[in-house]
């Protein structure tokens, strides 16, 4: 019964002398899963990287680098979270409406009614709590489609924002406390510098470390690809998945909470509208990243790639001086050529198990 | 000249032989019955009929002409329609898109010609005797509406055979009566029909004649008129019929022993209906019970998946409401469903797998203790034989009979004394098989209580201490595991004679 154990992972050994194309494409497979599993993120990132530092000689510098990762930070945040959610099999499009409410209600509390600034904070956060627990309770409780509710909240959290706002940036002149802005811990991590490093880079980078803690290291995380990987089988093992559902989308809505508490501190401002259409950088992200959509596979590690990505195009793109218009057709094209190539890695890895 | 004729049809699918060399003939206007217990290849010649399923060798032939092996489409343009027990009717879609689906009549602009839609359904559905608004779509319907939409499908282009997978399986007894009007109907215009059905009764009542075949090798073709049930139960469940008793001899645990679990009254209306059940630690105990008869609703009420509506339940002597599987696991029962797919988490590693349902042994707060994860998974893979080369590779890339060694090393882990194992070597190769039921049995040695479902009498027979059969979602006998097989069948099928 030795066949009865496992089945290789190799191609099957011997190939006839025809086989030469197969081969290649067995080493490329091998070469792509071989990069820790990111394969197609991780061999774009160095192919773009490549090619910006030897058209662009002032792209690989100190200065431009930290340039990209201060700007996409906030991203990164908001990307963390939508990756453990879409690991549990769901998917979260109100992030970028979750961080704008988040910021803007820590602005409001600060500037305009005087609270102090870990109230101000702390009413921030508890704004994001709020939405990521009513999304989570729509998802479990009303059984509303994840997609569905978290659309339904990215319209109705960006109403609540703009209420709290009045439509207007904060601070603004007729409502700020005297001598108030931004609360000086915010800005101080969110546009602070030490020496040359942007002090928002590392609060991205805990929030990537928290993310790969949870998923990693916990029940809860264990819990989360049980459930995107096979819900019945996770719920036939006693796994609660509306408990882990409910706090995978709670977890998301906190770190994009800190991703708009950030993005309130690098603009030294906030309003309701800001971070518009970042969900769909983070989702991109995060599929860039080599995480399933129907869930049960993934890692933040690929997260981050997937953002530094989005972050070295445009970044590349904009010191080419490519136009806005061509730099969106090209990130998008961008997109769908890596999943491509991961979805390709993936069939060709299930048919070399497969033959073997 | 028989219409259709099969030779010597061999499948083997991995692992199994599914079809070894079976023949076959249907007469023109016959109603010809095919007969045998799960896993008897039933089903597999059937598809190789209809081209859904290539066979490894063989011919089949259509009035004498070779019709090549492989392709649905050949095999329906010939003249062959089969209806699936699984419908594939489209529920969104009307019925007369149903019935014309992707061969719809279209107007000089290539746009769907709806008068013609009508008028052309028409003589279909009256054809299978049904008297409705071609327009009202599929799923208004239950089904035996559709069922009949299905026939009306398959006979739409210009059906000579038609092949009927089960097609009683979820239908009343009066649904079926009108079925068989409509079989009967059109064999009267010269169709011949081949109706696959495990239910004695009913396929006695209705064939001309009876293939019966088993382990995929036709065991005998009959004339139906003059052959009792008994007998062709004999034949589908082969020689040892009364012959020797179960391996494991009456009485040899059980009796004495603690009830471990018992139900009283426990029913999930309206599919189960009131059970009593004891269950002894050390005992293994068969269900028994056709498709349809509600052994997995029994089994997926017992550990809280379809909470009961009425009755109550003792495990362990405590009283236990089972709201979901993590009530029933902490009340120490585990399960095992009859789709394997459906418990793994395929693209996890065998340990994670096998601690699964044990995430409270193998934590510290709320961090994974990784070292202890690693400790019990490799103590499971030990003791159960699986034969993997670490406990991190992918569950998916076992074979079966090791797959389902998981599910049970997942019980065991959580430390369940009592299993409820559905159907535990469903596809699993007949080597692995026997793995299975041998650690089945030493665990039930140790003092676990197993319910074992099943639809194989042969296994209900060898391994349990005693039997409960099912039919129509009640209990309908407690027999002891020499009963006869007939004595077995006659209870399963008894409800519909």
């Amino acid at each position: 019964m030795a066949e009865d154990t496992v089945r290789d992972d190799q191609a099957p050994e011997g190939t006839a002398p025809g086989d030469d194309r197969r081969a290649v494409r067995t080493r490329i497979v091998a070469v792509l899963n071989g990069i820790g599993g990111q394969g197609g993120a991780l061999v774009m990132l160095v192919v773009l990287v490549a090619a910006f530092s030897v058209l662009a000689p002032n792209f690989l510098t100190v200065g431009n680098v930290l340039n990209i990762l201060r700007q996409f930070a906030v991203t990164m945040m908001l990307a963390i979270g939508q990756t453990l959610v879409i690991i549990t099999a769901g998917i979260d499009l109100s992030v970028a409406a979750t961080a704008a409410l988040a910021g803007s209600v820590m602005g409001v509390a600060f500037a305009h009614w005087g609270m102090s600034q870990p109230v101000a904070i702390l009413l921030g956060l508890g704004a994001g709590f709020l939405v990521g627990a009513f999304n989570g309770w729509a998802i479990t409780k009303l059984k509303v489609p994840d997609i569905i509710a978290t659309l339904g909240t990215l319209t109705a959290v960006r109403g609540v924002a703009l209420l709290v706002t009045g439509g207007l940036p904060v601070p603004n002149f007729s409502q700020v406390v005297e001598g108030r802005r931004m609360p000086p811990a915010v800005t101080f991590l969110g546009a602070g510098t030490y020496y040359r490093v942007p002090l928002i880079i590392l609060v991205a980078a805990v929030c990537a470390v928290v993310g790969w803690f949870i998923l990693s290291r916990t029940t809860l995380g264990r819990a989360m690809y049980a459930v995107g990987g096979n819900r019945e089988a996770a719920h036939v093992s006693g796994i609660n998945v509306n408990r882990t559902k409910f706090w995978t989308y709670v977890i998301s809505a906190l770190l994009a909470s800190v991703g708009g508490i950030m993005l309130s501190g690098r603009l030294a401002s906030a309003n309701a509208l800001m971070a518009n259409l970042m969900e769909l950088q983070t989702i991109a992200a995060v599929v860039i990243g080599g995480t399933a959509l129907f869930g049960g596979e993934g890692r933040v590690g690929g997260t981050v790639i997937g953002v530094f990505i989005i972050g070295v195009l445009a970044n590349g793109l904009n010191i080419f001086g490519v136009s806005e218009f061509w730099q969106s057709i090209i990130t998008g094209l961008i997109i769908v050529v890596v999943v491509a190539l991961d979805q390709w890695r993936r069939r060709a890895t299930a048919a070399a198990e497969g033959a073997a | 000249m028989p219409l259709l004729e099969v030779r010597g049809v061999h499948k083997v699918y991995p692992g199994v032989r599914a079809l070894a060399g079976v023949d076959l003939t249907v007469e023109a206007g016959e109603v010809h019955a095919l007969l045998g217990e799960n896993g008897a290849g039933k089903s597999t010649l059937m598809k190789a009929v209809a081209g859904a399923v290539t066979p490894n060798a063989g011919d089949l032939l259509l009035d004498g002409e070779p019709v090549p092996f492989g392709s649905p489409q050949t095999s329906r343009d010939r003249g062959i329609g089969i209806v699936y027990q699984e419908l594939s009717l489209v529920p969104a879609l009307s019925i007369a898109e149903n019935v014309l689906l992707g061969r719809l009549p279209r107007t000089r602009f290539g746009l769907v010609d709806w008068k013609a839609v009508r008028t052309s359904v028409a003589p279909h559905l009256e054809r299978v005797g049904l008297d409705v608004d071609p327009r009202r779509s599929v799923r208004d319907f239950g089904m035996a509406e559709r069922q009949l939409v299905e026939i009306a499908k398959a006979v739409s282009s210009n059906v000579r055979v038609l092949l009927l997978d089960e097609p009683t399986s979820a239908l009343s007894d009066r649904e079926s009566r009108r079925l068989f009007g409509v079989i009967h109907d059109l064999t009267g215009s010269g169709v011949a029909v081949v109706y696959v059905s495990h239910r004695l009764p009913e396929v006695v009542a209705i064939a001309d004649r009876i293939t019966v075949l088993r382990d995929g090798e036709h065991v005998e073709t009959v004339p139906a008129e003059g052959v009792s049930e008994q007998q062709l139960a004999r034949m589908m469940v082969g020689r040892a019929v009364d012959g020797p008793t179960s391996a494991r001899a009456a009485g040899t645990a059980g009796s004495g022993a603690d009830v471990v679990l018992r139900a009283t009254g426990l029913a999930r209306r309206p599919r189960l209906a009131p059970v009593d059940l004891e269950l002894r630690a050390g005992e293994i105990v068969g269900i028994f019970g056709l498709v349809g008869a509600g052994r997995t609703r029994l089994a997926r009420t017992l550990f809280g998946l379809e909470p009961a509506t009425e009755g109550s339940l003792e495990v362990f002597g405590a009283p236990v409401t089972l709201r979901s599987p993590a009530d029933a696991i902490a009340a120490g029962i585990g399960y095992v469903g009859e789709d394997r797919a459906a418990g793994l988490i395929h693209r996890m590693s065998v340990g994670a797998n096998i601690t699964l349902a044990s995430l409270s042994r193998t934590r510290r707060g709320p961090l994974m203790d990784f070292a202890r994860e690693r400790d019990l998974a490799e103590h499971y893979v030990d003791q159960l034989g699986i034969r993997v080369p670490t406990i991190d590779a992918l569950v998916e890339t076992l074979s079966g009979g090791n797959q389902q060694k998981v599910l049970l090393a997942r019980w065991l882990c959580s430390q369940a004394r009592i299993l409820i194992l559905d159907d535990p070597v469903r596809g699993v190769d007949v080597g692995a098989k026997e793995e299975v039921y041998r650690l089945v049995t030493q665990l039930s040695a140790e003092g676990v209580a197993v319910l074992l479902l099943t639809s194989e009498i042969k296994e209900a027979r060898t391994y349990a201490d005693r039997v409960l059969v099912m039919a129509d979602g009640a209990i309908t006998a407690a027999l002891p595991a020499d009963a006869s097989e007939d004595q077995i069948m006659t209870a399963a099928g008894g409800v519909h004679g």
